[in-house]
């Protein structure tokens, strides 16, 4: 417990100190303030714009940022993970579960932090259309599905030594399988699919029973890759 | 009681390469323990599998009684490695590096402050202390490492290549620090190509090659390996008549001598005791006039005794792939694997065996 605390607290300071974090929050609450002065001025229907900054500031950024950080986890400090804390006393768990902890953990954080004042400045300054029930399930869908992303991520960054194939990989399969789901009729597994559904979904028209599909399927997914991450690194040679 | 004990122990990569080849190690408690090869050899990748960093493809190793593996962290508590070349946090300084490592032990803090600076100053990086890691130099990060491998203060110490990239103050100081910290009931493994330094302070010595073990044991005993009869000298003057009167030396055995520069080397290879050679030397030197510039009586003696290891090695390699050949021609079965008769045998000494090849 003592080294995975550690190793939390280590990680996070390297995800403080990253760019691309920093580049990614900036990025995100630019934007945000942006529509939030549009919404006032025109008179926007915040449901609509707060479903249009998830699908198109939120989700394309976040795909981005996330891709890069989750996937070089491990990969990106092959070097110094056997060598300077690895061949300490830290089994391969503690070191993997700090870093999907840290990953995962700061992917939420920043979520939370940027779309609950954001979800509550348009609710103030726009047309108040939106119920609290469905910001809630909407940004939980929305937060699973970003929770994923981290994990694939990671798993991606355990199996390969290449950080720039792990990155492009998570890119390639998240962009891809949200149109070929969608197109195959599997909605509730489609990132495309759940995002087209979110103005609906914030104004509390989406049945909790399909909120719930999405949340177990992502839930799931990240669970499976997190486990599989765990599974891989510990046969690893470093 | 073996602190360090493989048993069969094989590692095959991925691409089909053979690292360790069914090695058998033993290392008892209180060793400094020299591991000398070539490059290639297999020394970082035993390391490696020692420290739980690699799995073996087959074998077993056990590391203070009990197998380690990745998630052995309670062994690896008991243990300061350091590897070839480090890679260490490059945003860090040493001393804030070292803090982490001594909170991933669980060392208290107060108690780190302490250790840290004894160690820093140790390995002589107190004025480098505060500086980021990515701004040292190769020798300060290997000393950097030299100081994280003991903030433990482990029982066991695994040293790759200690010595490599630090300049000759920076060498010496490091085998000094070794000597210090041999004994007290703690047990070393150094792997090195620089045999001079396994010489200085190993008590016993490992050769590796092709990841096998073909020799291990004492220090003492590697030395008497060595051709004892092969005697250096430089001298300046009539050197004509010198090397003229070479040859009449092998009254007392056969000689064969070489010239490089002012520098003869003059091998006896008979069987008399080196002070007899000695006094001829120097009685021909004498004879003849000229001038002595300098006198050696084996100061390679260690690097000789691991080369004839290696030659030796590579002819058994040699015979037991006839060996094998023959076998192959005969349609015979797996026994015919055994060495022909002659062949030097595969045991190396006490307490090691050469296991057939991969």
């Amino acid at each position: 417990m003592q080294a995975f605390l550690v190793l939390l607290r280590y990680d996070l300071g390297q995800m403080v100190r990253s760019w691309i974090v920093r580049a990614w929050v900036a990025l995100l609450i630019i934007p945000a303030g942006f529509l939030v002065g549009i919404a006032a001025a025109n008179g926007e229907l915040a449901s609509e714009t707060m479903a249009f900054y998830q699908t198109f500031v939120l989700a394309p950024l976040s795909w981005l940022a996330v891709s890069i950080f989750a996937a070089s986890a491990i990969s990106g400090e092959a070097g110094v993970m056997a060598d300077a804390i690895l061949s300490k006393s830290v089994n391969r768990t503690e070191y993997l579960t700090s870093k999907v902890v840290s990953r995962i953990g700061a992917t939420l954080v920043v979520y939370t932090l940027v779309t609950l004042p954001f979800a509550y400045l348009l609710n103030r300054y726009g047309v108040p259309d939106a119920t609290a029930a469905g910001i809630f399930f909407g940004g939980l869908m929305v937060a699973t599905m970003v929770s994923f992303l981290a994990a694939l991520g990671i798993l991606l960054s355990t199996l390969f030594r290449n950080v720039q194939l792990a990155i492009l990989l998570v890119m390639v399969t998240v962009l891809f399988s949200g149109a070929v789901l969608q197109f195959l009729g599997l909605k509730w597994m489609s990132t495309t699919a759940v995002l087209n559904e979110l103005p609906a979904t914030f104004r509390g028209e989406t049945p909790l029973f399909t909120v719930l599909r999405v949340v177990i399927v992502f839930g799931a997914l990240t669970v499976a890759s997190v486990a599989a991450s765990l599974w891989v690194f510990r046969q690893k040679d470093l | 009681m073996q602190v360090v004990e493989t048993t069969d122990l094989t590692k095959i990569y991925q691409n089909k390469y053979i690292a360790l080849n069914a090695m058998n190690m033993r290392v008892e408690k209180g060793m400094v323990y020299g591991l000398v090869g070539p490059n290639g050899a297999g020394k970082s990748t035993t390391f490696r599998v020692m420290m739980g960093l690699q799995r073996p493809t087959a074998g077993s190793i056990k590391v203070f009684g009990e197998e380690m593996g990745p998630e052995r962290s309670d062994l690896r508590r008991r243990i300061g490695f350091l590897p070839t070349n480090p890679s260490f946090p490059r945003n860090l300084t040493p001393i804030t590096y070292l803090e982490f490592i001594g909170s991933l032990m669980g060392i208290p803090q107060d108690r780190t402050k302490i250790r840290l600076a004894t160690l820093l100053q140790s390995v002589d990086l107190t004025g480098a202390a505060s500086q980021r890691i990515d701004g040292l130099s190769t020798g300060m990060v290997t000393r950097l490492g030299i100081a994280a491998a003991l903030m433990g203060d482990p029982e066991l110490l695994i040293l790759d290549e200690p010595t490599s990239g630090l300049d000759p103050s920076g060498r010496k100081q490091t085998i000094e620090l070794i000597r210090e910290l041999s004994g007290r009931d703690r047990t070393i493994i150094i792997a090195t190509h620089i045999l001079g330094d396994v010489e200085r302070v190993c008590t016993d010595v490992g050769i590796i090659s092709g990841g096998r073990l073909i020799y291990t044991g004492p220090m003492s005993e590697m030395r008497r390996l060595a051709r004892h009869g092969t005697i250096t000298v430089e001298i300046e003057g009539n050197t004509t008549a010198f090397e003229q009167q070479i040859p009449l030396l092998d009254e007392i055995g056969a000689v064969s001598w070489e010239r490089v520069g002012a520098e003869y080397r003059i091998a006896f290879l008979g069987e008399e005791q080196l002070p007899v050679y000695i006094h001829r030397v120097l009685d021909l030197v004498d004879r003849t006039g000229v001038d002595l510039l300098h006198f050696n009586t084996g100061e390679d003696e260690i690097e000789e005794a691991f080369l004839r290891r290696l030659e030796e090695d590579r002819t058994r390699g040699f015979l037991r792939a006839s060996a094998w050949a023959a076998t192959q021609r005969l349609g015979g079965g797996a026994e015919a694997l055994a060495l022909p008769e002659g062949a030097p045998n595969e045991e190396t000494h006490a307490g090691v065996s050469g296991p057939p090849a991969v």
